[in-house]
């Protein structure tokens, strides 16, 4: 947290001379300053029922750039024809953009190149359009110390077959936050999904934001998945916005497994007619950890859809609340929201919420909710153990049934596996404690 | 030669005031190699001698035994009597969702052999192919999720798959054969006696005495009201499906009242 004390002015001028330092247009230099000037003022986010002041997100409030070591990128899985973008701290270690997608106009880079490469753009819209540093005190500290992340431009009309893969690896090697953005522009009738690996190397204790912004032009189809798998020593802070133009259709599916505290914050705002959001969101606490998520659609538009669904499992003492929060907005006529928020305890140490939160201003809308806290079913573990299955891998079968419905929406099948394997290897650890 | 034997079986479940008895005293003993075959009316308990035996938490034990080879397995697990041999076909088989029934299978095979030595997916297909064919069911079949939406033939069949991979000691096949077609019936029963021999004993709980002409038992046991009342060789089964229960009741002068008296 930042103390009264903190001399603001004196953060002001080393972040104005890190950045000079670094290169960045003139324009974000000034945003930056003006985050921090607004931080002061600004409070935290509103969370219902979860509490998470004294998370260290902000406790560094400096802005260096360093080389991290590209090894620390080693061993991911490399597949031919793989379009990816992989980042280690600050490092772009590779670019891998087909020659016939950039001639295309598609732009896939790091997003401080981005800022001078593509100022129109990127000026534009970097938290101007989808989200602002007004809006709490962590999306202000997301503009002010922002040092990594990826921008992608999809133009007008172009499909891309191949998800676009994108590998943030935190640096805890050093002792320095990742404040890293996702900003992707889906311009009008264009189609593509998107998937995000975060990790974490090393062992320091440091915090992550890692925002992401899709701005979802009319008619466009994306589809946005994550394996969110940062470190035991990273709290993160996770805010995940996208804006639906007319018809467009934007998913997500999330799997946060991280091995710390987390705060999610996943929207879908509806503005166009006729756009359709489905939002899913699985999630895996273990040991002391606790996760906070809010997962919210607004209907804006006329005739929108916007469906959510989240499922969690807790193990040992750990917390886990999930909002569902469905906002129809007055004028949202035909809007179409329904949500199913569900949680399995797996322990009777774990501490577990499923709320279902219902914002309806108009009333010519479909709106329901389901909700759940619950144990596994005993008569499917009971089948699996009468075939010899042991109970502990009977209850992760079991577990992963209970999941398949997010599980099923991550497009490649190799990462659907390695969310399986992650979530596995989660779950194995948890259950040597119960 | 393995050995299966229930002795002066109780066994209660808990309602919501009190605990009622549902077996009041069972004796059994079968051998691998044989085929033992119990029918009894409705609500006597024959599910819940096969649950008991398979050790569903449901069901306690509140008086005798059920040794396999001699040896207790009261006190043991569910996964445990499974990988000492037993099996049990359920009468309703749980659907489980996101768990394909090829990597089930697979894990219910491994699930018997050391970490070090696991099925390799060459063995294993082989098995399996072999067993579907068998069967008449299609390959598709196993990548789907383990029973679910299968329909009440599919899930019989499936149940039947699992016991020719798993290959157990003792099978009990509850109701196998209900809900099933007459090619079905035949399949299901082809694949039973497939595994027919020295090291293979079922108990088969049935309604129907048609099953018993494609698995001919070694022992018909007749059950009502938490006993076996009588057992004989195959013919009884021919004799109950003619007499029905209730002359067999007279016959032993038992005190049980049958669904049938109500009407
Ligand atoms: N899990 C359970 N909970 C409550 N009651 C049970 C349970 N299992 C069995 N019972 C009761 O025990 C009695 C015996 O049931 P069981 O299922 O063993 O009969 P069955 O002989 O298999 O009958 P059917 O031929 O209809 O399958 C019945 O009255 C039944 O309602
Ligand atoms: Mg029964």
């Amino acid at each position: 947290m930042i103390s009264a004390v903190q001399d603001y002015e004196a953060i002001k001028t080393a972040v104005e001379t890190a950045a000079n330092e670094h290169g960045e247009p003139h324009w974000f230099v000034e945003r930056r300053l003006a985050a921090i000037d607004a931080m002061q003022d600004l409070a935290l986010p509103e969370m219902k029922r979860y509490d998470f002041h004294r998370w260290p997100l902000m406790d560094n409030m400096e802005l260096n750039f360093r080389r991290s070591d590209k090894s620390l990128a080693d061993g991911l899985p490399k597949a031919k024809n793989q379009i990816r973008f992989v980042q280690v701290g600050q490092t772009t270690v590779a670019v891998d953009l087909p020659d016939e997608l950039a001639d295309q106009g598609v732009i896939l880079t790091d997003i401080f190149s981005a800022f001078r490469e593509h100022p129109r753009l990127t000026e534009k819209y970097f938290m101007e359009k989808v989200t602002n540093y007004k809006e709490n005190k962590l999306t202000a500290y997301q503009q002010a110390f922002l040092n990594a992340g990826v921008f992608l431009y999809v133009p007008k009309g172009v499909e891309i077959k191949r998800p676009i893969e994108a590998y943030l690896i935190q640096d805890s090697t050093v002792k320095q936050p990742m404040v890293s953005h996702v900003l992707i522009i889906a311009e009008e009738n264009s189609q593509f999904s998107f998937i995000q690996h975060l990790n974490t190397k090393g062992d320091e204790a440091n915090a992550a934001h890692c925002m992401v912004e899709v701005l979802s032009r009319a008619n466009s189809h994306v589809h946005f998945s994550s394996v969110d798998e940062l470190g035991e020593h990273t709290y993160s802070f996770l805010h995940r916005r996208a804006n639906l133009s007319r018809n467009a259709r934007f998913d997500w599916a999330i799997g946060i497994v991280n091995d710390q505290n987390t705060l999610g914050d996943i929207t879908s705002e509806l503005i166009g007619e006729g756009a359709h959001s489905e939002s899913k969101v699985i999630a895996v606490t273990t040991g002391k950890q606790s996760n906070g998520i809010n997962n919210r659609v607004v209907n804006r538009g006329k005739h929108t859809t916007a469906n959510i669904s989240q499922r969690g499992v807790l193990l040992e003492k750990s917390e886990l609340i999930f909002n569902g929060i469905g906002n129809i907005i007055h004028g949202a006529s035909g809007a179409n929201a329904e949500q199913e928020n569900r949680v399995l305890m797996m322990s009777d140490h774990a501490h577990g919420d499923a709320n279902p939160i219902l914002l309806i201003d108009e009333d010519d809308v479909i709106a329901g909710h389901a909700a759940s806290v619950g144990q596994v079913d005993q008569n499917q573990l009971y089948y699996l153990m009468s075939r010899g299955i042991d109970k502990e891998l009977a209850q992760r079968l079991v577990i992963r049934g209970f999941l398949g419905p997010v599980l099923e929406e991550i497009p490649l099948p190799e990462v659907r596996q390695e969310m399986i394997d992650v979530i596995e290897r989660k779950l194995e650890d948890g259950q040597h404690f119960n | 030669m393995a050995t299966l034997e229930v002795k002066d079986l109780h066994v209660s479940i808990k309602e919501e005031k009190e605990t009622r008895e549902i077996l009041k005293g069972v004796n059994l003993t079968m051998n691998t190699g044989e085929i033992h075959a119990i029918m009894g009316p409705n609500g006597t308990g024959k599910s819940t001698l096969s649950q008991t035996i398979m050790g569903n938490g449901a069901y306690h034990v509140t008086q005798g035994d059920v040794l396999l080879n001699g040896e207790s397995i009261l006190g043991m697990p569910v996964d445990e009597r499974a990988r000492k041999g037993l099996f049990l076909a359920m009468q309703y088989p749980a659907e489980i969702q996101g768990v394909t029934n090829a990597e089930f299978l697979r894990a219910a095979i491994n699930a018997r052999r050391p970490e070090d030595d696991q099925i390799s997916v060459m063995a294993f297909l082989k098995e399996l192919d072999k067993n579907l064919s068998l069967l008449d069911m299609s390959e598709q079949m196993t990548e789907r999720y383990l029973n679910e939406g299968f329909s009440g033939g599919e899930k019989k069949r499936n149940e039947i798959l699992q016991l020719l991979m798993i290959k157990p000691s003792f099978a009990l096949l509850d109701e196998i054969d209900s809900g099933l077609d007459i090619d079905a019936l035949q399949v299901v029963s082809k694949g039973v006696n497939s595994l027919r021999g020295d090291n293979f004993g079922s108990l088969i709980i049935t309604h129907y005495q048609r099953l018993l002409n494609y698995i001919v038992p070694d022992v018909v046991h007749v059950m009502m009201d938490g006993r076996i009342v009588k057992s004989g060789d195959a013919d009884l089964a021919k004799k109950l499906e003619k007499e029905g229960y209730a002359g067999l009741r007279d016959e032993l002068g038992l005190k049980v009242s049958l669904v049938d008296d109500n009407r």
